[in-house]
């Protein structure tokens, strides 16, 4: 297709297209819709399913990576991150691959050292092509470290402006926002506007996009936004019709609530108005959703427990990619029923905590806080993350401080030497970048846990999650690549029928099958027979837990 | 066509994987076997491969070696020949002898010629007399104090390392290297001991030691006309412990030395009154120097490389001298071609010294194709008992060059699957790649030079992972891993 954007073009290529665009791209955020509708559960095998009619579309870019994906990855899909990226490399050879960073807590919760962070930067950016940074205070500093790896990379950078309403979120913050980036990183990025909880009018968005292209005329200018209020449609035709060049958007048949909405509705919308989505073809992008639809009953039991869409996220502002699991807590909590008070206090902590943007970190701060407000009374239970955030941890808060009352109660709770809470933000508050790994060490150290050498790829994961890189490297010494094996096996509720066939293809393109031919308990020992590509294989299993009580006769 | 005078019946005294084999080459002649077996070896594949099978007792091992016992199996299965095998009582010059006793041939030497050749001291004094330079080494050591002080002296001339060995000794059993005074006479006690458990005889000598040689082998075949031929060279050097690893034919040597080590060995079988197949050992240093080291009066496991580089069937030329005839070829006509490199597949953990590692053979898929041999007594379900040796199959390929054969070994051994127990494959995969074996740079002490070897990841198939994980989900109802 004409104009298309491909992984042959140089970087300076790219933006120089971007540029010269006179409608729109679309990028394919799986990732966030993965995240946001099906707690990240999506496995890669569905990724490549559908991957030949993305691939064909055309889109901008496929974001993959990043966010929450790369921990559930290891935690509950048993896939190496980076393996996942060569799955997608290898499945969509021409698209641009995307990933969502978190400034100095990269793909996790807490800053991480400046050398950690450059470390796994690049290694994530020999695969990842677009890096969509962005910071939960809209602190610039926090974001260099991965803006400078990111272009030493010679990769497209994606700084972000995280955006919220309410009164101090005028245009004029935004635009002196842009301006400190752009004065960071140079013109050579794409600036994104993150609208990660879905807020705001189309009317508010369009005059943003109009006022900082008004002040930075030659700033390529692209739109992430969540559905949740199910009017991101709208906010993403004022921003196409003032100056936006890419939109964040998801397949109709995968796409729901919280996370990104419909390409094909953008598309037939804007096509009304003039501007045509450059470089998509509309037939690959409906039989996507045709394969979608089928594979979306695998992942039911992950969806979000409140569906449908829901117009007061304008007040508790949740970003879409926390809601699945916010709600996933809540149940686990046995406090299901008081989400609506819960929701209600979030609105209230988020403007008494200072009106920033309820996102990763930031959205859990604020989550649990309204939690613990509603549970135990308010701030009567102040979690560390809520202390380290009002001692400025995280840098400055960008517009204002919480009332004295607030910051009593978070920074003297059970606080030993008696020091009053102004006493401690003097002498303890600020910024306070964690020391540099010693990565040899660390390096030394995964070794030894895993009894073999590692690789730098091993030792990015390992920094970033020491636990669960452990875990996953053991699991996947034991069990293999079973991300290879169909995501309706992975996610099998009630074991296998008798003579059930398992078939599945490796990573060369070779059939292989498991048959299951009987299955018997002793005690709680469990003996499977099974047919391995014509083999015969007993393998027993001694059940653990409460599954070893013997089942009822 | 003149009728061949042929065995009906022979009784195979042996287990595994040798007597599969012996079997096979029985069958070619249309002579019937007779397997027997102890209690404890049951399930071995052997039994199902003979004609006929008869159990000896109830095991473990005592039982294949009861010389009354067997012969009276052999007469009572009206066999008309026994062959031994290897191992067990194939050197037993006793059995040889009950077996003529007894009226039943014996597929081997005569058991004056066993007891003088499996005697190491009868053994040099015979290669000495045939112009063979032997290593230098004291007569049997007398017990006690005295056989310590000859000890000293010898060692006091030869100077240390030396070497103590059973006077009845072999697989490397009884042998030990010793490097002072202080461990020459430990050494003397435990290989004496060794000697007796292993032999029934604690009868040691001294020898010097030669540093760091080629251990070559000569396949000769004998029968009872006199006429003695060799098929060529094998070379063993590598070795642990002094126990064969890997066995390869031709053991490119200089065609001169290796024509004055073939005729050695020809004069060594002749002036023993050899019969039968047989295996005459030297060590050649790096200057082409060699020495006599003894004769193993027996069909060799590493046997095969030979069959597979010469096209003679050893075992049948065996049972053929055996019923009389004579050797069925000249030495005119014995031609070497390619290069034959034979692996023990053991089921034995390497990262482990070696240690056996018993267990059932869950799953057994063999390779094949161009140049491969095999020759195992394992299958499917097989559960390996822990009384006998932990040979699985011998793994044997042919390649018209030394890198072909390098090359289709590799193939062949990614070629297994051996799920249940641990192997030595991976460690032969490993030498595989190693640059001094692939450029033939290697002697005796290659193992011992090489440790890195065993620097080595155990890598399950991929499918036998994933149907781990398929068994788990079965067994839980769901994945304990997606929780």
């Amino acid at each position: 297709m004409e104009g298309r954007i491909t992984t042959e073009m140089s970087a300076e290529d790219i933006l120089g297209m971007l540029q010269d665009a006179d409608g729109y791209y679309l990028c394919n955020n799986e990732r966030d819709v993965s995240q946001s509708d099906f707690k990240n559960r999506l496995m890669p095998m569905t990724t490549v399913k559908v991957a030949p009619h993305r691939e064909a579309t055309g889109f901008f870019s496929v974001e993959v990576s990043g966010g929450a994906s790369v921990h559930v990855d290891l935690m509950r899909k048993q896939v190496n991150p980076f393996e996942r990226l060569r799955i997608s490399r290898k499945a969509m050879p021409n698209t641009l691959l995307q990933a969502v960073c978190r400034g100095a807590s990269l793909f996790g919760y807490r800053h991480y050292p400046e050398n950690v962070i450059r470390f796994a930067v690049r290694e994530f950016a020999k695969y990842v092509d677009v890096w969509r940074v962005y910071d939960f205070l809209n602190h610039v500093p926090n974001m260099i470290p991965v803006f400078e790896e990111v272009q030493r990379a010679g990769r497209i950078l994606m700084p972000s402006i995280c955006f919220s309403t309410g009164k101090e979120h005028t245009d004029d913050y935004y635009v002196e926002k842009v301006k400190e980036i752009l004065e960071v990183t140079g013109s050579d990025v794409i600036m994104s506007i993150k609208n990660h909880s879905g807020l705001g009018t189309p009317r508010r968005i369009g005059h943003l996009v109009e006022a900082i292209r008004k002040s930075c005329p030659d700033v390529i200018l692209h739109y992430h936004g969540c559905n949740t209020d199910g009017n991101d449609i709208g906010r993403m035709i004022t921003a196409v019709l003032a100056g936006v060049k890419i939109c964040d958007v998801a397949d109709h048949g995968l796409g729901a609530v919280y996370g990104q909405a419909p390409a094909l509705t953008l598309i037939q919308t804007l096509r009304d108005y003039g501007k045509e989505a450059i470089g998509v073809d509309v037939q690959p992008l409906v039989r996507a959703s045709d394969v979608l639809r089928r594979e979306r009953r695998i992942y039911e039991p992950f969806e979000n427990l409140f569906r449908g869409h829901d117009p007061t996220v304008a007040s508790y502002k949740l970003t879409g990619g926390a809601a699945g699991s916010t709600f996933e807590q809540a149940e686990k909590g046995g406090f299901l029923d008081r989400m609506p008070e819960i929701l209600e206090e979030m609105g209230r902590v988020q403007i008494e905590l200072g009106n920033w943007w309820s996102v990763t970190p930031g959205s859990q701060i604020l989550w649990t806080t309204a939690v613990n407000n509603v549970l135990y009374g308010r701030y009567e239970r102040p979690s560390l993350d809520l202390k380290n955030l009002i001692m400025g941890r995280y840098g400055p808060l960008p517009f204002y401080d919480p009332q004295e009352w607030i910051c009593q109660k978070v920074l003297e709770y059970q606080r030993s030497d008696g020091k009053k809470w102004h006493q401690i933000i003097a002498e303890e508050g600020g910024v306070v970048r964690p020391r540099d790994a010693d990565l040899e060490k660390e390096r030394e150290n995964l070794e030894n846990e895993v009894g073999r050498p590692v690789t730098n790829e091993d030792l990015a994961l390992y920094l970033l999650y020491s636990f669960d890189t452990v875990s996953f490297l053991k699991f996947e010494a034991r069990y293999g690549k079973t991300w290879l094996l169909p995501p309706e096996v992975w996610f099998r509720q009630g074991g296998f029928k008798l003579g059930e066939r398992i078939t599945f293809e490796d990573e060369n393109g070779k059939p292989h099958y498991i048959e299951i031919i009987s299955t018997r308990r002793e005690g709680s020992t469990v003996i499977t027979s099974l047919l391995v590509d014509h083999t015969f294989h007993t393998q027993s299993v001694t059940l653990e837990g409460a599954d070893a009580c013997p089942p009822p006769t | 066509m003149e009728q061949r005078l042929m065995f009906e019946k022979i009784l195979v005294a042996n287990r595994g994987e040798i007597a599969v084999r012996i079997m096979r080459s029985a069958r070619e002649l249309d002579i019937k076997t007779v397997a027997i077996y102890e209690e404890t070896d049951k399930d071995s594949y052997h039994i199902t491969q003979g004609d006929e099978a008869i159990c000896v007792g109830p095991g473990p091992r005592k039982d294949y070696l009861n010389i009354d016992g067997i012969i009276e199996a052999a007469k009572k299965a009206g066999a008309e020949a026994i062959h031994p095998g290897y191992g067990f009582l194939a050197e037993n010059p006793d059995f040889s002898k009950a077996c003529t006793d007894a009226g039943l041939a014996f597929i081997g030497p005569p058991h004056d010629v066993i007891r003088n050749l499996g005697s190491k001291v009868i053994a040099r004094r015979i290669a000495k007399e045939s112009d063979i330079p032997v290593i230098p080494a004291t007569e049997t050591l007398s017990q006690g104090a005295k056989g310590e002080d000859e000890a000293l002296g010898f060692a006091a001339e030869y100077g240390y390392p030396t070497m103590i060995k059973a006077v009845a000794g072999g697989g490397g059993r009884g042998i030990r290297q010793v490097d002072d005074e202080k461990a020459l006479l430990a050494g003397i006690k435990q290989s004496r001991s060794e000697a007796l458990m292993s032999f029934g005889n604690d009868e040691v000598y001294l020898e010097k030691c030669v540093q760091r040689p080629q251990h070559v082998e000569v396949q000769i075949l004998a029968d009872k006309y006199g006429n003695v031929v060799h098929l060529g060279t094998r070379n063993c050097s590598i070795q642990r412990r002094h126990q064969k690893l890997i066995e390869m034919a031709p053991a490119v040597l200089k065609k001169p030395l290796t024509e004055e080590i073939c005729g050695a060995a020809v004069r060594v079988a002749k002036a023993a009154d050899y019969l039968s197949a047989g295996t005459v050992e030297f060590l050649v240093e790096p200057d082409g120097s060699f020495y006599f080291l003894e004769v193993n009066t027996r069909i060799q496991v590493e046997h095969t490389v030979t069959e597979m580089v010469t096209g003679i069937d050893l075992v049948r030329e065996q049972l053929l001298i055996a019923l009389g005839e004579p050797v069925g070829f000249s030495q005119d006509q014995v031609v070497e071609r390619g290069y034959a490199i034979e692996l023990r597949i053991n089921a034995e953990d390497p990262k482990n010294d070696f240690f056996a590692s018993p267990g059932v053979v869950q799953v057994y898929q063999a390779p094949g194709g161009h140049g491969v041999r095999l020759d195992g007594a394992i299958y499917q379900g097989y559960e390996i008992p822990r009384y006998y040796d932990s040979m699985l199959v011998k793994l044997t390929v042919y390649g018209f060059t030394w890198q072909e054969a390098v090359d289709r070994l590799a193939r062949a051994l990614d070629g297994f699957v051996i799920i249940g127990v641990k192997t030595t494959i991976p460690y032969f995969k490993q030498i595989l790649q190693e640059p001094d074996f692939i450029q033939m740079k290697f002697d005796t002490s290659y193992i011992d030079t090489h440790p890195h070897l065993l620097d080595y990841l155990e890598e399950e198939g991929e499918m036998e992972k994933i149907a781990r994980l398929i068994a788990e989900i079965n067994a839980y109802g769901y994945n304990p891993h997606a929780q």
